[in-house]
């Protein structure tokens, strides 16, 4: 190959494709989603057809370790291995207590125990990211990873501040605090998505 | 800060891997750095100058250079 398509072609098309994972995944939740708010199924179903969704990360994470443009360290691919074993735990857990708490009439000692179910993934999620900063040898992945970081902890504080204000004035109803956590994993997901299609439009200019 | 990094890689007819493979670094990294969105830190930059046996401030350059 000749020096100029060398310097062209530095970012070649992922034979992975792990964004078709996540893009699958991302569309089942939406539909998921449709279906429940438009009341085409009940909770239980909905609940269900969800925590199949969530499965697709585990190709989707399959992909992300052998794909070059994601992952190229070790720690990167302890890292997506870690988050999608907490997210599955998360999912699972957060449907069950939920479940356990509409359907049954528990002591508060019991329920505090079941509010554990989806708290200690959320924990070892934390764990995980922290874990990665630690362990990641490049320091620009690791300077991408404390900016996503940034921009999902932003994320969480803006939506919050104003949906918390939008609540008093009596505008919006009551949300959950546990939605910090999904809104933190979506503003950090599109942050890094932003910054691979960055770095990909980059190399291939 | 601007730097030579594409050019010195170009003499040497290695892509962007070649040259990660060489400081130990991602593709990524070398391609923050060629373009400018990433200062890499002191031990970095030396690694790189290292690498193509050159000074620092002849591979890094100020903006006003």
């Amino acid at each position: 190959m000749n020096r100029a398509g060398r310097l062209r072609d530095e970012s070649p098309r992922d034979p992975a494709r792990p964004g078709l994972w996540l893009g699958l995944m991302m569309g089942c939740i939406g539909i998921v989603a449709g279906l429940r708010f438009s009341g085409a199924v009940g909770a239980p179903v909905g609940f269900i057809l969800l925590a199949l969704s969530f499965t697709l990360l585990i190709p989707a994470t399959r992909a992300m370790n052998r794909s070059r443009n994601c992952t190229t360290s070790t720690a990167g691919r302890r890292y997506n291995t870690g988050i999608m074993v907490a997210s599955l735990a998360y999912v699972a857990g957060l449907g069950i207590a939920v479940r356990i708490h509409d359907q049954m009439t528990l002591s508060p000692s019991v329920m505090f125990f079941v509010a554990l179910l989806p708290t200690i993934p959320t924990l070892a999620v934390i764990y995980v990211m922290g874990r990665y900063v630690v362990e990641e040898q490049d320091e620009y992945l690791r300077h991408r990873a404390i900016q996503a970081s940034l921009i999902g902890l932003g994320a969480v504080l803006a939506v919050g501040s104003f949906w918390g204000f939008l609540e008093t004035f009596e505008l919006v109803p009551h949300v959950p605090g546990w939605w910090t956590v999904p809104v933190y994993a979506m503003g950090m997901g599109l942050a890094q998505c932003w910054m691979s299609l960055r770095n990909r439009a980059d190399g291939e200019s | 800060m601007k730097n030579r990094l594409k050019v010195l890689r170009a003499e040497r007819d290695w892509s962007q891997q070649d040259l990660a493979d060489r400081l130990e670094v991602s593709r990524q990294s070398v391609n923050a750095i060629e373009k400018g969105r990433y200062d890499p830190s002191l031990p970095l930059a030396f690694r790189i100058a290292d690498l193509f046996a050159m000074r620092i401030e002849e591979i890094f350059l100020r903006e006003a250079d």
